[in-house]
């Protein structure tokens, strides 16, 4: 299959496209608006046979979505930021019914301060909604792991959130390559949905449910969720066996395997850091850990990425504000399990769009030799902009 | 022990299985009634069921359903004083629909488009029926005859067929050629035409019962009714409508500088026009009635088409309303003038009516001559056994003649009828019982109930304004040109949709939408009731939800039985 270049948001939409969903449903936001716009294009141009839903808000197409779904028909929605959050209510009711769907966050910062700049705040915020979340490093990613998210989805009757750089990778050009309509549909094969709403054998979605069954609901839930993986991995593999790709299952791990750091990532600055990965191979050696499944956590895999690690720099591009790295706060407890965990350094960097330079993988591998590493600190923070009660 | 659903869905038990119907103490029934400009159309027309056509696209469909009833549409289109306007619903609301214009248009596209009337071919053993005097009641009953089946004779004195339609009309309401096609198509739909043969002349009642079974009698009435002013007929006078068919065979008038015609039909107004029309200075008409007008009794209005009466004045014929002509001024042989003074109908004891003339009221109107335009009454010639003397025949609602079976009339020789849509109405009514005495079989069950405005749920209509019928300007006008424009078919199309489809049912959905109980159901096959919708009585609990929210007042609520 010969490359093209598209931009990143185009390609999502083909690659949604050759998903052939019945029902779209999307309320524009920047930067995601692009991936509808080429929906929508590609429904009128009579390419796509497919409801294209036009809504006054996310919380509206997200409750479309869900109700098409619910329906029997295919459906997907794209948003950002403050639109994931008004979504937020919908989104923990997709997941409780157990409604396979999937959305596309085109992660951007949560306001205030308003921001269109690039961070995970917003999908990190819905981190509990019960739903997959599967982070892309680059636009190849975007569209593989985005049919693999209607399989996932409809395998596991779990909604995906499949979570893109905004700008970074919805709006950059990049060669690349889109799969056959054949291969899509035999790997994604039709909707079905077992618990399909129809007249003639009539069930009820969402009732009220008592603390008779609460905590086993939550246990089901929570158990799916941890089952995904294997499907999340399979569905690497298969896809992998198809078109040559893989986009790493929960997880990857690039670089010298007997390097004794680490730096573990998501989302686009993979790309930034495996560039300089290689470039600065001998002065600072490090391995990169890909994180590509941020839920289902996969606390195994991790352990055993992490194994004959002494240091272990987590970076990520969201803060719990109070607390410190989410993503770090999970490793740290998921490796304490091991007998001789590395010691878990937490940075957070890029925040709200600025640039993750090159030169910042040297000074991570450096900062992860620190002997009194901060507990948790933002990586590129400039002190001398800060009032000065606050520095 | 129960155990979790995924997603904790539910098996519902469904609400079917709370038949909710035992609640309900009155109970909704679709029921088509009458929309009023159907009851009010002596002709028969049902104009809610051709607009429903017309606003689905389907002018031929519609003009189907029109001739069911009428097969003169271009003609009463032009010629008939529309009650159906005078009743419709809307009229209360915005504006009455412009039935009158589209029921023309509907005619017009059939003579355009040489549409067939949908008539079988007659079986070789088909009954024989005489029709005699083929003007617009012997047509109707001709047609509607050959409708039912039965071979028609159709017997007339003129040579052309049409009566007062070709004989005293003038082509500015009804264009000859209008007239001349619509009856071409209508004597080819299976009858014998036998022009020049004339009853009492050519051939007697006793003659036709040899060879057919049952007789309808349309003739008309041909003689003017005898006038005089306490005895005094002016010298020269003539019957006003021995005039204007003079006119209208030959093309001559007689030439005053002022005349005054007595009478308020459409006589007196078309020849007022007439004269106008020719140049005469002054024509005048005194009427006993009034001019049509807001808030004037109906009982109290000229007999002459209102719109007729109003073109008449804007091309200044003058009309004395209300005035009697208490005497003729004479001078020598000739006529000078008339005393013309004010009259009233009065309503005495037990509701009879008097003309009362008020002294003091006299005025004097110089004029050359005196028409008289008092209608007209049966030629007798050929129907002596019938009328026993009196003027006119006086058959029931059926045309039934009590004392002579299988002898039917109706049109202008029965007493009260007066116009062109009575006649056709009719004689379609004489040509079902024809067909119910000859097949001895019951009559046409009696009328459904009559759909009001404050039956209809209006508010699911956008008050629109009814569509505008052009008029020649005054100054344009002559004898010869039509003077109401056509409507074109597209701004009917568009008229159509405002009808408020009275007592039938639109398939707008709201029952079945509405319904609380989900217990009306769509059905695929078209219901007894001829709509698609089936009350599900196990369910309805008698709300009446559907029956208020029905536009069209379709849905009526009936106590239990």
């Amino acid at each position: 299959m010969a490359q093209q270049p598209l931009e990143g948001s185009q390609a999502i939409a083909q690659a949604v496209a050759l998903c052939r969903p019945q029902v779209v449903a999307a309320y524009p936001i920047t930067p995601q608006t692009h991936i509808v716009e080429n929906l929508a294009k590609l429904i009128a141009d009579g390419k796509l046979a497919c409801e294209l839903v036009s809504v006054e808000s996310e919380f509206s197409a997200a409750s479309v979505v869900l109700g098409a779904a619910a329906a029997g028909s295919r459906a997907y929605t794209a948003t950002s930021s403050q639109g994931l959050l008004l979504m937020t209510e919908v989104l923990f009711n997709i997941a409780g019914l157990r409604v396979p769907l999937v959305l596309t966050c085109a992660n951007r910062t949560v306001g205030a301060p308003v921001s269109l700049g690039n961070d995970h705040q917003d999908s990190m915020a819905v981190r509990d909604a019960g739903w997959v979340q599967l982070y892309c490093a680059d636009n190849q990613e975007a569209i593989d792991t985005t049919i693999h998210a209607f399989r996932i989805a409809e395998r596991c009757e779990l909604p995906v959130m499949v979570c893109v750089d905004g700008f970074t990778l919805t709006h950059t050009l990049e060669p690349l390559e889109v799969p056959a309509q054949q291969q899509v549909d035999n790997f994604v094969g039709p909707y079905a949905f077992a618990r399909t709403l129809k007249p003639t054998d009539p069930i009820t979605l969402g009732t009220v449910l008592s603390h008779e069954f609460y905590p086993e609901v939550r246990h089901a839930h929570h158990r799916a969720l941890l089952d995904a993986q294997e499907e999340i991995v399979a569905a690497d593999r298969e896809w992998h066996a198809l078109t040559g790709r893989s986009t790493g299952g929960l997880l990857s791990i690039e670089g010298p395997p007997d390097a004794q750091t680490a730096i573990l990532t998501i989302g686009s600055i993979l790309g930034t850091l495996a560039d300089a990965q290689a470039e600065y191979r001998d002065q600072a050696p490090a391995k990169l850990i890909k994180l590509r499944a941020f839920r289902p956590f996969p606390v195994d895999a991790l352990k055993q990425a992490c194994e004959g690690l002494r240091e272990l720099v987590v970076v990520e591009r969201a803060v719990s504000l109070g607390s410190g790295g989410i993503i770090a706060a999970e490793v740290r407890a998921a490796l304490s399990e091991m007998s001789s965990p590395p010691r878990v350094h937490s940075y957070a960097i890029g925040l709200g769009g600025r640039d993750v330079p090159m030169n910042a993988y040297p000074k991570l591998v450096a900062a992860a030799q620190s002997e009194s590493p901060p507990r948790f600190a933002i990586f590129d923070l400039q002190p001398a902009k800060l009032p000065a009660e606050d520095r | 022990m129960a155990t979790l659903t995924r997603g904790a869905f539910a098996k519902p038990g469904t609400s079917l299985q709370f038949k909710t119907g035992d609640w309900r103490l009155q109970r909704p029934v679709y029921l088509h009634r009458n929309a009023p400009c159907h009851v009010a159309c002596p002709a028969g027309e049902d104009p809610q069921a051709y607009l429903a056509r017309l606003a689905e696209g389907n002018s031929q469909a519609a003009w189907e359903t029109l001739v069911a009833a009428n097969p003169l549409p271009a003609i009463t289109g032009r010629v008939c004083h529309h009650p159906c306007e005078s009743s419709c619903n809307r009229g209360d609301y915005d504006e009455p629909l412009a039935i009158h214009g589209i029921e023309r248009t509907l005619g017009d596209e059939a003579i355009l488009h040489g549409w067939n009337y949908p008539v079988r071919p007659l079986s070789s053993d088909a009954l024989r029926v005489a029709v005699v005097g083929a003007g617009p009641a012997g047509l109707s009953a001709a047609y509607h005859l050959t409708r039912l089946g039965y071979r028609v004779s159709l017997f007339e004195a003129e040579s052309e067929a049409g009566g007062l339609l070709a004989s005293a009309i003038p082509a500015y309401r009804l264009p000859r050629s209008v007239l001349g096609d619509e009856i071409a198509r209508l004597l080819s739909v299976g009858m014998t035409f036998m022009p020049r043969t004339r009853l009492g002349r050519d051939f007697t009642l006793d003659d036709l019962r040899a060879d057919h079974r049952a007789i309808f009698i349309g003739v008309g009435n041909q003689r003017g009714r005898q006038w005089s002013v306490d005895g005094v007929v002016p010298r020269d006078s003539r019957p006003g409508l021995d005039i204007l068919k003079e006119w209208l065979s030959i093309g001559s008038l007689p030439a005053y500088k002022s005349v005054a015609i007595v009478g308020g039909g459409n006589t007196a107004v078309d020849l007022a026009r007439v004269l106008k029309f020719s140049g005469i200075p002054e024509v005048h008409i005194i009427s006993y009635r009034a001019v049509p007008g807001p808030g004037v009794a109906a009982e109290d209005v000229m007999r002459a088409t209102a719109r007729e009466v109003r073109q008449a004045i804007e091309e200044g014929v003058i009309i004395h309303e209300h005035r009697g002509v208490r005497r003729l001024i004479i001078r020598g042989e000739r006529v000078a003038g008339v005393e013309m003074v004010h009259t009233k109908k009065l309503t005495r004891s037990a509701g009879r009516r008097e003309t009362v003339e008020f002294e003091g009221t006299e005025t004097i109107l110089h004029v050359e001559q005196v028409i008289p335009a008092v209608g007209q009454e049966v030629d007798p010639a050929g129907l002596e056994m019938l009328l026993a003397g009196h003027p006119f025949l006086h058959p029931d609602s059926w045309g039934r003649l009590e004392g002579f079976e299988g002898i039917f009339a109706g049109g202008d020789v029965r007493e009260g009828a007066a116009t062109v849509s009575d006649a056709i109405g009719d004689g379609r009514r004489a040509a079902l019982a024809i067909d119910s005495y000859l097949r001895n079989s019951a009559l046409p069950a009696s009328q459904r109930p009559v759909v009001r405005l404050n039956d209809l749920n209006v508010n699911y209509f956008e008050p629109q304004p009814r569509t505008k019928i052009e008029l020649l300007p005054v100054g344009e006008r002559n004898a010869e040109r039509e003077i109401e424009q056509a409507l074109p078919l597209s701004h009917a199309g568009i008229e159509s949709h405002r009808c408020f489809s009275c007592g039938e049912c639109m398939s707008c959905d709201n029952c079945w939408t509405l319904c609380p109980d989900n217990a009306v159901l769509k059905t695929l096959e078209e219901t007894a009731a001829g709509d698609h919708y089936v009350f599900d009585y196990d369910y309805c609990k008698g709300c009446a939800l559907c029956a208020h929210e029905c536009p069209s007042g379709y849905i009526l609520m009936e106590p239990e039985p």
